[in-house]
């Protein structure tokens, strides 16, 4: 198989594709071929094609790019393949090769262009752009969003009104903090708190240092931290995942941890990952295999902890979407559903398909919205089967999609973060 | 028809003298609905079946197998009847492996026979049908006539695994095989199953066997009402307790079974209450599971408050089951005429049971009802003659019947009917949509017409 | 390929319901086998109208039609041997009535396997046909194959619960076998469609059984040093008149394999396993699955274990399912063999299939139904070398034919297809040829419905529509 040279990191090799012996195990469990049963946009399919344009049969094309672009890169593959074909690591080779390769269309080369090299890897400039970003990620400035038709032209409109808005203030500025543990100290815990959650989630990360603090976690938030790469990585600006994995490998390197927290999982599979990023032969990669190796999602330590702060008895009944980076990326499936299940009162219903994406899957929800609005709909009919009031998931981007989805289908469902919902059940001490 | 005077006599120049008769007595044991055949044919050997029907071809004679002759009565009489072809000279076991619980057995091996060389290895086939003392096995699979034991064990399409048959060009053929899992080719023996020997000569069939539960027993329930009887079969339906059979008998049907139990039993006769609807249960299995089920049955019709209800030890099991099993048989016996439906229904809804009571009410027949297991009712009018009032009140039954078990998805035939209805109603009831593509089956194996004709659905 | 037949397509479907580029035809020349054959054209139908009037176009431009449906089968049955035009049932996916009083569903052939289990769980309901790829393969693609599993020790194979058909004939008939209640008079038609591997008439709608799931299972995971001890097991097993539900065999090196996907905990140093389960009222379960243990420990098993709770059941099962995908692990390919032995005779024939794979020097994995008889040896090769994958057929030929010899059978669920075609001489004679195929012919008299299957191609059959594929691809993707 020819490689293209200029793509830096890991490349597959002709075992990583040959893993897949085409039984189509997978194809049930990928949410773009349950949505339009086309073997172009199923596990299989695409790793066909990426071995036929490895090949040279095929031509890295509109066609080939489509495919490939309307991936979820959610891993729901990797779950449901036995035989341990690691389509991630495939596919973002494959998006990088489109990167260097394909020329897309001017506007969608600008606007790639801006958030992934110009905007995400700098916190400056996402505090500053926050409402331009807001924007992009249609929670929509609405004088601005409405007076423009872009939203309209990307079938947004309808749903700009249910964005969360912008907090009041952001989370950069605990950025260098460090919060002692309540009680005794249990462990010393480096917290990532992600970039655009900055400005969006910044009572999420304020609720996740609370949950930790509680339960005896000391949490040092480093100040040197930068987006973590992951939006780059799928879209497959490579060499701006690596600049950003060097240096947040270099922010919490020689802090002594017990753990490297994320509430996001979708940073949380790309940071424990970052050794994709890199050839075992560069010298970076041994950095990033230690990196990774401390990486833990929040709900994935807090279960293996212990909770120990009191909780609230709460009469709730919940149900749980796994999000895929947490479920596919990281193989984190208990943790979540032991927590909640830890909370006095509460209820738990499984979500049924709980394991399929509900489409919000990082830029998906823009690159994509006819897709993620559909896989979205599927998603809250049967959120409403499970008659659960509150809708609790594990990453900020599946928080959006779901509110908008329990907004758009009038389900009443209240959705919250795992870490949200321990939050409010704290007893104050 | 075809055959003439001479014709035993070309025959014996085929097969041997020894293997054809054409004296009158014994002709007329062979007549189906009063047609009598030209020639009977005892064939020892397949490849002899082969000739006959390689034979039937050139001559353009029409072949009717049977076995021990119980059942001839099934079905429309045939258009032509040249040439009875007994097929009770092939009865070898060709292969049994109780290891394996397989067996390949000849077409004319009968089922008591058989059924005392697998009990030997502790093993059965359950193929629990009427006339079992004399049946052979391919004429019980041919007929299509249910098994008492479907219940648990299913139907042949469930468990033969293979065939050896002759097809209409007199070509010795087989499908399947003697493993228990199996798809390679066409699953041409199924179609054999209750196919009253309109496609093919049947000469051995392979089947997957079972091994004899430990232990068996009975319940007998009695309510007062349909309704009652009813509640309690559904209740032992989502109950999910594996039961082998399970039967509910209209206050007539009681009567007549107790009739025939008198015969053997008149304390156990005693014990069945002729105005009463009463349910049977049976099942099997391990020592400990056959009183698990009784306890849990006796709680079930407590609580579903019927009238009476009562465990059956083996012995008595084995003998009002036996009974049942041959209903069929004595039921067509019963009085001087007598006409027996078998409807299939999707779901026996007492609403449905009374629709065909007031059939017979209505054109005041003598009616009994029996519902079987798997939505199987058999439903018997008796007549005193077979008169011409009598005829056109089972004609006019029958019409009704046949629509009332269409409109509820489902369908009747006529088991059993005097030879003299069958010329004003055809058994198999109205033509279903499917026939053209049975029709293309037909032809496919017997392309010639050679097999049966006019005896199946639709005139095939 | 005609132009106007394409226009006609988009005009009765609307584009998005047809592929006709090669870049988007080139995923349809697989399935899970080893086969390939690449189509003309790929519809997608949403009806049975839809598929009636691409039948009829079909016949008016005589082209052969192939119907698939996740492209799971492992003899090339869905694949275009004769080029033409493939109808994928994917998108007939809906459940169309779930008649929980009567245990039926009727559903349309997209829908997948699992997920009629899925839609009636909650009354205490399952669809019993459980092949090990039922998250994906359709019911169609079930129907067609009559496709078991390792519950069909115990509750049969699809045909056993199937009760009607709605069908489409090549001609664009739609015509409709058996009911719902599954009885009906006359010939027993849907037993002779379930199974025809799509070469008799096309499946728009079935209607399939319920079984109401066991008040109590136990599976017992047994542990063998020996694998002839695990065949003796199971001849044992089968020979005592205990009926698990399911009785699975796994050899000790494919177990590694598994064990690294799923971390189940099966042991990494044994010879091979025997997963089995008992079922039914909770006396008889006890009961079986003491015999099942004492049978296991007469043939010396080292350990049986059995399984807590759902959990721990779940997590073996998962490992055996997922048995076949695991081998990828172990080589860039393999070739699975699906042939079917009397089961007293499983001790010899396990001998015989690593006796064959020493002689053309490969590992035979093994992970099979072993209560049914039915084998799945499994030879593992690296395509990149063409001996190696002739070798692969030639130790595979010998394998079936030693089946054949012990009074087996080709294939116990997989079908015939394109693979094991032309082995069925082995079995068939010309009269039995001559018999399916006036049956075929029957229903399918040009051959346009899945031409190359089943038959031999020298055994007539549409042998004149197969057409020679180039093969555009190398045979190591
Ligand atoms: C990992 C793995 C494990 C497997 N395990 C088992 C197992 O345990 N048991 C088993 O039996 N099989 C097994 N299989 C084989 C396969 O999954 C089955 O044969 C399955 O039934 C195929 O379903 P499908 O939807 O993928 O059909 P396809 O592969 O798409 O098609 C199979 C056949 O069905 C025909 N077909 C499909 N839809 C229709 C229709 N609507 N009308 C008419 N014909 C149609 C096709 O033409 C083709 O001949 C396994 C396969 C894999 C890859
Ligand atoms: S990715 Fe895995 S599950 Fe999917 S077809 Fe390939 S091997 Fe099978
Ligand atoms: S990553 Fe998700 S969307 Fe992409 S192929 Fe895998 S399952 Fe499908």
């Amino acid at each position: 198989m020819r490689t293209p040279a200029n793509i830096p990191g890991a490349v597959p090799v002709y075992e990583d594709f040959a893993r897949c012996v085409h039984c189509g195990l997978c194809l049930n469990n990928c949410p773009t071929y349950r949505l339009w049963h086309l073997e172009g946009d199923s596990p299989r399919g695409r790793i066909r094609q990426m071995i036929l344009v490895g090949n040279g049969e095929l031509p890295l094309a509109e066609g080939f790019v489509g495919h490939i672009d309307k991936c979820l890169d959610c891993r729901a593959c990797e779950t449901a393949c036995p035989s341990g074909v690691e389509y991630g690591k495939l596919v973002e080779h494959a998006r990088a090769r489109i990167e260097t390769e394909y020329k897309r269309p001017l506007f969608a080369r600008f606007t790639r262009n801006i958030v992934f090299k110009r905007l995400l890897p700098y916190p400056n400039r996402i505090a500053f752009a926050a409402r331009l970003l807001r924007f992009y990620q249609r929670s929509g400035l609405q004088s601005l969003a409405r007076a423009s038709r872009i939203l309209k032209l990307l079938g947004l409109a309808e749903r700009e009104r249910l964005l969360p808005r912008i907090d009041g203030h952001f989370f950069f500025r605990e950025l260098g903090k460090t919060f002692p543990a309540q009680g005794a100290r249990r462990a010393r815990v480096a917290f990532f708190a992600g970039c655009i959650a900055n400005v969006t989630f910044t009572k999420l990360n304020e609720a996740t240092i609370r949950v930790l603090t509680a339960n005896g976690c000391e949490v040092v938030v480093p100040s040197a931290q930068l987006c973590c790469g992951a939006l780059a990585a799928h879209a497959g600006v490579r060499e701006t995942a690596r600049q950003l994995a060097r240096k947040n490998i270099a922010a919490f390197g020689g802090g002594h941890f017990d753990a490297i927290l994320t509430n996001a999982a979708g940073c949380g599979s790309t940071l424990k990952e970052y050794d994709h990023l890199f050839s075992p032969n560069e010298p970076e990669h041994p950095a990033a295999v230690a990196f990774g190796n401390s990486m833990r999602d929040v709900t994935e330590f807090l279960a293996t902890l212990g909770l120990v702060a009191p909780l609230k008895e709460t009469r709730l009944r919940v149900t749980y979407q796994d999000s895929c980076h947490l479920l596919h990326g990281q193989k984190v499936r208990e943790a979540p559903r032991q927590l909640l299940r830890a909370i006095p009162g509460i209820e738990f219903v499984e979500l049924p398909y709980s394991d399929i994406c509900c489409g919000s899957a990082g830029v998906y929800n823009v690159t994509q919205t006819a897709a993620s609005l559909d896989l979205l709909k599927e998603k809250m009919d049967y959120a409403k089967i499970t008659r659960a009031t509150t809708i609790v998931t594990a990453n900020p981007g599946c928080l959006l999609q779901l509110r908008a989805g329990a907004e758009i289908h009038k389900t009443g469902q209240n959705v919250v973060h795992v870490v949200e919902l321990l939050d409010s059940v704290l007893k104050q001490s | 028809m075809t055959a003439t005077a001479n014709l035993a006599t070309r025959l014996e120049s085929v097969l041997g003298a020894h293997r054809v008769v054409a004296a009158e007595p014994e002709l007329r044991e062979y007549a189906i609905d009063g047609m009598v055949p030209g020639a009977i044919v005892r064939p020892a050997s397949a490849q002899e079946a082969a000739e006959v029907a390689r034979f039937a071809i050139t001559e353009k004679l029409a072949i009717v197998a049977s076995g021990s002759r119980s059942k001839l009565d099934l079905g429309m009489p045939p258009a032509r009847y040249d040439l009875a072809l007994d097929m009770t000279g092939l009865h070898e076991i060709a292969h049994f492996d109780p290891g394996d619980l397989t067996l390949s057995v000849d077409a004319g091996m009968p089922l008591r026979q058989l059924a005392r060389m697998l009990a030997e290895k502790g093993q059965f086939l359950p193929l629990a049908v009427p006339c079992c003392e004399t049946s052979t096995v391919a004429g019980a699979l041919a007929s299509g006539i249910d098994s008492t034991l479907r219940k648990q064990y299913g139907t042949p399409r469930d468990f033969l695994i293979g065939a050896e048959f002759v097809d209409g060009k007199g070509a010795l053929c087989k499908s399947g095989g003697r493993v228990v899992k199996n798809v390679t080719g066409y699953d041409l023996h199924k179609l054999l199953i209750g196919s009253l020997g309109t496609l093919a000569l049947i000469t051995r069939l392979n089947f997957r066997t079972f091994t004899l539960p430990q232990a068996h027993g009975g319940q007998v329930a009695c309510f007062s009402n349909l309704e009652g009887a009813s509640a309690y079969r559904d209740a032992i339906e989502k109950s999910g307790l594996p039961l082998a059979n399970l039967e509910t008998l209209s206050p007539e049907m009681v009567a007549q079974t107790a009739a025939v139990l008198r015969e053997t039993s008149a304390e156990f006769a005693g014990r069945l209450d002729p105005a009463k609807w009463c349910v049977y249960a049976s099942f099997e299995g391990n020592e400990a599971v056959v009183p698990r089920i009784a306890r849990d049955l006796q709680k079930l019709a407590n609580e579903a408050a019927a009238a009476g209800s009562e465990i059956l030890d083996a012995a008595s099991d084995a003998h009002l089951g036996g009974i049942l099993r041959e209903a069929f048989d004595w039921l067509r016996w019963a009085s001087p005429a007598v006409a027996l439906f078998r409807i299939a229904l999707p779901q026996s809804n007492p609403g449905d049971l009374a629709n065909l009571l007031r059939v017979a009410q209505d054109s005041s027949l003598r009616a009994a009802l029996l519902v079987r297991a798997a939505g199987i009712v058999h439903f018997t009018l008796f007549v005193e003659s077979e008169n011409e009032s009598a005829l056109h009140a089972l004609e006019n039954a029958a019409a009704r019947v046949f629509s009332l078990a269409g409109a509820g998805h489902g369908h009747a035939t006529l088991l059993h009917a005097p030879s003299k209805l069958k010329s004003r109603v055809n058994v198999w009831g109205p033509n279903r949509a499917d026939l053209g593509m049975m029709r293309h089956v037909k032809h496919s194996f017997d392309p010639r017409n050679i097999f049966a004709p006019g005896r199946f659905v639709g005139g095939i | 390929m005609p132009a106007s037949l394409l226009r006609e397509l988009n005009s009765l479907l609307g584009p998005s319901n047809v592929l006709h580029k090669i870049e988007d035809l080139v995923l349809y020349e697989y399935d899970g086998s080893v086969e390939k054959a690449r189509p003309d054209l790929v519809v997608f139908p949403h009806t049975t109208e839809d598929v009636s009037r691409i039948l009829k176009l079909a016949t008016k431009y005589n082209v052969p039609i192939v119907g698939r449906g996740s492209g799971t089968g492992l003899s090339g049955g869905a694949l275009a041997r004769g080029g033409g035009t493939m109808i994928v049932f994917a998108r007939m996916n809906r459940i169309l009535e779930l008649d929980l009083e009567n245990a039926r569903a009727v559903v349309q052939p997209g829908v997948v396997n699992l997920d009629i289990t899925r839609a009636v769980e909650h009354a205490g309901l399952y669809f019993a046909p459980d092949p090990s790829s039922q998250k994906s393969c359709t019911i169609g693609g079930n129907v067609a194959e009559n496709a078991g599993g390792p519950h069909t020790l115990a509750y049969g194979v699809t045909v056993n619960h199937v009760t009607a058909l709605e069908l489409v004939l090549p001609d664009g008939e739609i015509v409709r076998v058996g009911s719902k209640h599954g009885d009906t008079p006359g010939y027993d038609l849907c037993g002779l469609f379930v199974g025809s591997e799509g070469t008799l008439a096309l499946v728009t709608e079935i209607t399939v059984k319920l079984t109401r799931k066991a008040e109590a299972v136990k599976t017992l995971l047994a542990i063998f040093d020996a694998v002839d001890d695990a065949s003796n097991t199971v001849a044992e097993i089968t020979a005592r008149g205990i009926t698990p539900a399911a009785c699975e065999m796994v050899d000790g090196w494919t177990l590694c394999a598994i064990e690294d996907y799923i971390h189940a905990g099966f042991p990494r140093d044994s010879a091979a396993i025997l997963l089995v389960e008992v079922e039914g009222l909770r006396e008889a379960v006890e009961a079986q699955a003491a015999a099942v243990e004492d049978v296991c420990r007469t043939h010396h098993a080292r350990e049986v274990r059995i399984a807590r709770d759902d959990r721990e059941r779940d997590l073996l099962w998962k490992g055996r399912k997922n048995a076949f995908g695991a081998l990828g692990r172990l080589a860039p390919s393999n070739y699975v063999l699906d042939g079917v032995i009397p089961r007293s005779k499983l001790p010899q024939a396990l001998q015989q299939i690593q006796s064959i794979g020493k002689k053309y020097g490969f590992s035979i994995g093994n992970i099979f139904h072993a209560g049914d008889g039915n084998l799945h040896p499994i030879v593992l090769y690296d395509p990149r070398d063409p001996q190696q994958f002739e070798n692969a057929i030639a130790a595979s030929r010998e394998i079936i034919r030693y089946c054949v010899e012990l009074g087996g059978a080709l294939t116990g669920e997989h079908g015939v297809g394109m693979e094991k075609n032309e082995l069925m001489p082995l079995l068939f004679s010309d009269a039995d040829f001559d018999l399916m195929r006036r049956v075929h012919d029957a229903f399918n008299p040009d051959s346009s419905l899945n031409p190359g299957k089943i038959f031999p191609l020298s055994k007539g059959c549409g042998e004149i529509r197969v057409r020679k594929q180039a093969e555009t691809l190398p045979a190591h993707v």
